[in-house]
């Protein structure tokens, strides 16, 4: 249905970011936290009117812009990510001397950006989308001001990503070229036409899932990921795992639903995702074993978790694909707000070491922290284990078993790693005594609901499940 | 059956755990006593089980089902003739267990308790699934109390014995899943419906190529687990880091689910990739058997003696197991309640010296029996279980064992008796050791006898060695129906196999018409 109300979404966030840009200048430096408060009852407004939408169709400016059911729940979980990033923020900032005004503005920008991004089928609009993120992304890393790794993390985010861009904008031209248009359904119908693919329109696709496989940081497109996760602030490290992760892996399930559909010329296409795969989850959880660094744990995590995913895409599974992504979410940035949990004024606890006998002394985070870390271990019963075995099975069933053993031992080797962190948080002697500040309600909000949603997602998923079949049916719809 | 007793036996370990996690840290005798009373109960309900059981049905009894996520994965629990008594054996030794870290432990009793039910729920749960999902989540689940257990509350070395235990246990479990999602998907593309349910697993009738490696994976999930031996290394590691209850839990239940899963799962799913690799299997048991026995002998730990031990016991239990006749089978599955029993005690005993010498060194001790008479007659007892004295439990599981596999092979019989005679040897020697002879350690001046505590949870155990020992048949007699019918279920498919292997290609089939020939079959009897 063309309406305007399929803006809405989009208009809230950016109205919402523009707000706090203006308050910002008339409001002292303690108390940005109303900026906060604004941003998050923006954000349960958005929430709202997404569920309101929900199986209505909206769509405007011809079809380029429109609200299915996927963009909604994309939407969503994007909108819930983002909230949980402000919540974890609001007493971390201002410990952390990086309480700028811009920054609920810039997160919020670079929602609007994702929203974009999940709400059309336009490669040129999902560009568009793309850039919003990505420069408020390369700011955001880098707003810690007075740290060198973090403006070290905003340069190398800034050059890589303006690469991956670029990439971006050839594979683009060069599609276009091959086919006459930019709207991915149009493209993908041409090449059904056709008999064999193109080399160009080939080189066009690979060089899209390239640009797209830096965005949600897969081997070999990873390299920028450690360092970034690292400089910038954690919060911010949170929402990077995240939200441009979901956002890139909504374009792929566009792009290659239709795509699996017409099957041509598959064969260099299916192998270059399944090496991509195969090596993402093989180095990336190989990596992680040797950082003592914990956002650096996270950050090779998050890549192999990627590896995870895209055997989704390749069992052409896409509840499961998000299935495994509403997951992620709770489990990553519950993980990232334990890790920010152990704080204090001007001083974080990043390294294992840091984390000797911290459960027993904060048994709360102890517990939760361990439930996420299990959970994206893939331990039962919680929801990471459910997540990867809806991939997994998936995957058997669609013949791909020696990517799924090979994802498996990647994921036994994760278990290393995770239980590493356990390990210092229970079995060691603390060699330091660590003080965190604990009077930070709306951080152990994060926990507790993050805690939630892993466990009710690992035990009764079945409501999720359904939203999630509706949600990926709206595909088939296109 | 409405009431949903197995259900509540399974989940009332955990209820008691969620309740612990609500009293004061300080309070660690009230902490001590509701764990106590936790397992005690769910010990009582368990008889219940032992004495509702029908022992002519071979089929699971007090089965619920209950329809969990969809995609064929339900809650789909019930028991029969053979994890009956596992799941006994596990009720039965948790207050135990409880009672014997009593003092103990000192530091952090809340979690330790805590985790010690979750444990209990865990096990129970893999012994009663009919869901291979839900069994694989019991698996896994385990582990995670598991880890904790011998991680925070272990000895030196705790980190990397834990570590051990945890990776090699899931190395073999992911690759089981991975089989579990193959058969998930042959069972879709044979039926159209999509199903976890051991039951309808067994109607397929796979193609024997695809057969071996799914058993492959299966068994080498219960290789490590049991341990067969070159799978066999995380196990004197974990036993000797862990502390004294977990060690009893680990050598008298844990162990069994590896020789479970075989027979639940790997023997009946793949009869015939177990008839290709039987001798492999077999041949492995054996040197089990002798390496374990051997190893034992020259353990300077009387800790990781027992350990050794419990490998070489093992080795002779899948030795049975593989012997697949009646004698052999029903013999494995005694022998596994037997050797829970005596194994755990022996463990006991090493935990009760433990805690008065604070160390395990065989060498430290001597003519502890002078200062500690009542506990030497416990040990002795215990120990001439283990090594399978007539009139004790060992020997009936053991006779048993060896009828079935003399009949199946003698050669393997005759050197698989070698377990009897190196058992006599190595713990025999032990005690030797450890109990008689002159005082040489001015410690053991100091020791003290047992305690009423300490009696209280090794009274038990001895009873039940001498019943089982003498009276075999109440256990014997629930389990018959249950193993004929596993062993039909692995010999039938030799009938048939001919069949499938007309049809190269098809790489599955449902036992349908088979079944339906069988009725048939059945009626012409009858009339």
């Amino acid at each position: 249905m063309n309406s305007f109300f399929a803006l809405s979404p989009l208009l809230i966030i950016v109205f919402a970011s523009l707000l706090v840009l203006i308050l910002e200048v008339f409001l002292r430096r303690e108390n940005k936290n109303y900026l906060a408060y604004l941003s998050l009852s923006f954000l349960v407004i958005c929430g709202f009117v997404c569920i309101k939408f929900w199986n209505k169709d909206y769509s405007y400016f011809d079809g380029n812009l429109f609200l299915d059911n996927l963009s909604l729940f994309f939407i969503f979980i994007l909108v819930l990510a983002t909230a949980f990033v402000i919540l974890l923020s609001m007493k971390y900032i201002s410990l952390q001397d990086t309480n700028y005004g811009e920054f609920y503005a810039l997160l919020l920008l670079a929602l609007s950006g994702v929203v974009i991004m999940v709400s059309s089928i336009d490669l040129l609009v999902i560009f568009l989308g793309l850039e919003v993120l990505s420069i408020s992304s390369y700011a955001l890393a880098g707003l810690r001001i007075k740290d060198e790794k973090s403006s070290e993390a905003a340069i190398k985010y800034f050059l890589l990503g303006s690469f991956a861009t670029a990439f971006l904008v050839y594979g683009l031209a060069l599609l276009y070229g091959s086919s006459g248009s930019t709207n991915i359904i149009t493209i993908i119908n041409v090449f059904g036409s056709e008999t064999s693919l193109s080399l160009m329109a080939l080189i066009g696709l690979g060089l899209v899932i390239v640009s797209f496989g830096f965005k949600i940081a897969v081997v070999p497109f990873h390299m920028w990921t450690p360092d970034v996760y690292q400089g910038a602030p954690t919060p911010i490290t949170a929402f990077f795992s995240v939200v441009p992760k979901a956002a890139g892996f909504a374009i792929l399930l566009r792009i290659f639903f239709p795509y699996w559909k017409v099957a041509l010329n598959s064969q260099a296409i299916f192998w270059l995702l399944w090496i991509i795969s195969a090596l993402t989850m093989v180095v990336g959880n190989l990596v992680a074993l040797r950082q003592t660094n914990l956002k650096r744990i996270l950050a090779y995590s998050s890549i192999a978790h990627a590896g995870y995913l895209l055997v989704a895409i390749l069992a052409q599974d896409n509840s499961s694909l998000v299935f495994y992504l509403t997951v992620y979410l709770f489990m990553n940035i519950g993980a990232f707000a334990a890790v920010i949990a152990l704080s204090k004024k001007g001083k974080e606890y990043l390294e294992l070491e840091d984390y000797a006998g911290v459960g027993f002394k904060y048994p709360w985070i102890g517990i939760t922290f361990s439930i996420f870390l299990f959970s994206l271990a893939g331990f039962p019963p919680t929801g990471g284990f459910l997540a990867k075995f809806y991939i997994f099975v998936a995957a058997v069933r669609q013949g791909l078993v020696p990517l799924v053993i090979i994802g498996v031992l990647a994921s036994l080797i994760s278990v290393f790693y995770y239980l590493r962190i356990i390990v210092y948080m229970y079995m060691r002697e603390p060699s330091q005594e660590i003080e965190i500040a604990v009077e930070n309600p709306s951080l152990f909000l994060v926990l507790f609901l993050c805690l939630y949603g892993v466990i009710q997602l690992g035990l009764f998923p079945r409501n999720i499940l359904i939203l999630i079949n509706q949600a990926v049916s709206s595909l088939s719809l296109l | 059956m409405n009431f949903p007793i197995l259900s509540l036996i399974t989940f009332l370990p955990l209820a008691g755990a969620i309740l612990l996690i609500f009293i004061q840290r300080g309070r660690e005798n009230i902490l001590r006593f509701l764990s106590l009373g936790t397992a005690l109960i769910t010990f009582i309900f368990s008889l219940i089980l032992y004495f509702s059981f029908n022992a002519q049905i071979p089929d699971p009894q007090f089965v619920e089902k209950v329809e969990w996520l969809g995609y064929g994965i339900n809650y789909h629990i019930g028991i029969d003739g053979i994890s009956l008594f596992l799941v006994l054996l596990t009720t039965f030794l948790m207050p135990i267990a409880i009672l014997s870290s009593w003092t103990h432990i000192q530091k952090r009793v809340k979690e330790y308790l805590i985790f010690i039910l979750m444990l209990e729920t865990g096990i129970i749960g893999i012994f009663v699934s009919l869901n291979l999902f839900l069994f694989y989540v019991f698996w896994e689940a385990m582990l995670i109390p598991m880890y904790f257990l011998i991680g925070v509350w272990g000895g030196r070395r705790r980190i990397y014995a834990t570590l051990k235990f945890v990776l090699f246990t899931m190395l073999g479990s992911l690759l089981m899943l991975v089989a579990i999602f193959f058969l998930y998907s042959m069972y879709y593309k044979a039926t159209g419906v999509y199903s976890f349910n051991l039951f309808d697993y067994y109607k397929l009738i796979l193609n024997p190529n695809i057969q071996i490696w799914l058993f492959l994976a299966f068994a080498l999930s219960f290789a490590i687990k049991i341990p067969l031996f070159p799978f066999h290394t995380w196990l004197p590691d974990a036993h000797v880091e862990a502390p004294t209850a977990v060690s009893v839990i680990l050598a008298a239940v844990l162990l069994k689910m590896g020789a479970y899963g075989f027979l639940r799962f790997a023997l009946p799913l793949f009869p015939d990739a177990v008839m290709k690799f039987l001798p492999l299997l077999a041949v492995l048991s054996l040197i089990g058997i002798i390496y374990g026995g051997l190893m034992a002998l020259i353990q300077k730990d009387a800790k990781s003696l027992v350990a050794y031990s419990s490998v070489s016991h093992m080795g002779l239990i899948m030795l049975a197991i593989f012997a697949l006749n009646f004698e052999a089978m029903e013999g494995a599955i005694y022998q596994m309640i037997s050797h829970g029993l005596s194994t755990g005690a022996l463990f006991l005993i090493v935990g009760i010296l433990y805690e008065r010498s604070h160390t395990r060194m065989i060498k430290d001790f001597g003519g502890v029996s002078k200062q500690m008479p009542v506990f030497s007659a416990f040990f002795l007892i215990c120990m001439l279980s283990s090594v399978g004295l007539p009139g004790l439990n060992g020997f009936i599981g053991e006779i048993l064992c060896f009828f079935g596999i003399f009949k199946a092979n003698k050669l393997l019989a005759i050197l698989g008796i070698s377990t009897v005679i190196l058992a006599a040897g190595y713990l025999l020697w032990m005690f030797q050791r450890i109990m008689q002879g002159p005082i040489k350690n001015e410690k053991i001046f100091s020791f003290k006898d047992i305690n009423k505590r300490e009696i209280c949870y090794l009274v038990p155990i001895v009873i039940m060695m001498f019943w089982m020992g003498i009276y075999p048949k109440p256990f014997l007699r629930k389990m018959d129906s249950s193993v004929t019918h596993l062993l039909n279920r692995v010999n039938k498919r030799e009938i048939y196999f001919t069949e499938v292997q007309k049809d190269k290609n098809l790489p599955v089939k449902i036992e349908h018409e088979m079944t339906k020939e069988k009725n048939e079959e059945k009626e012409d009897k009858s009339r």
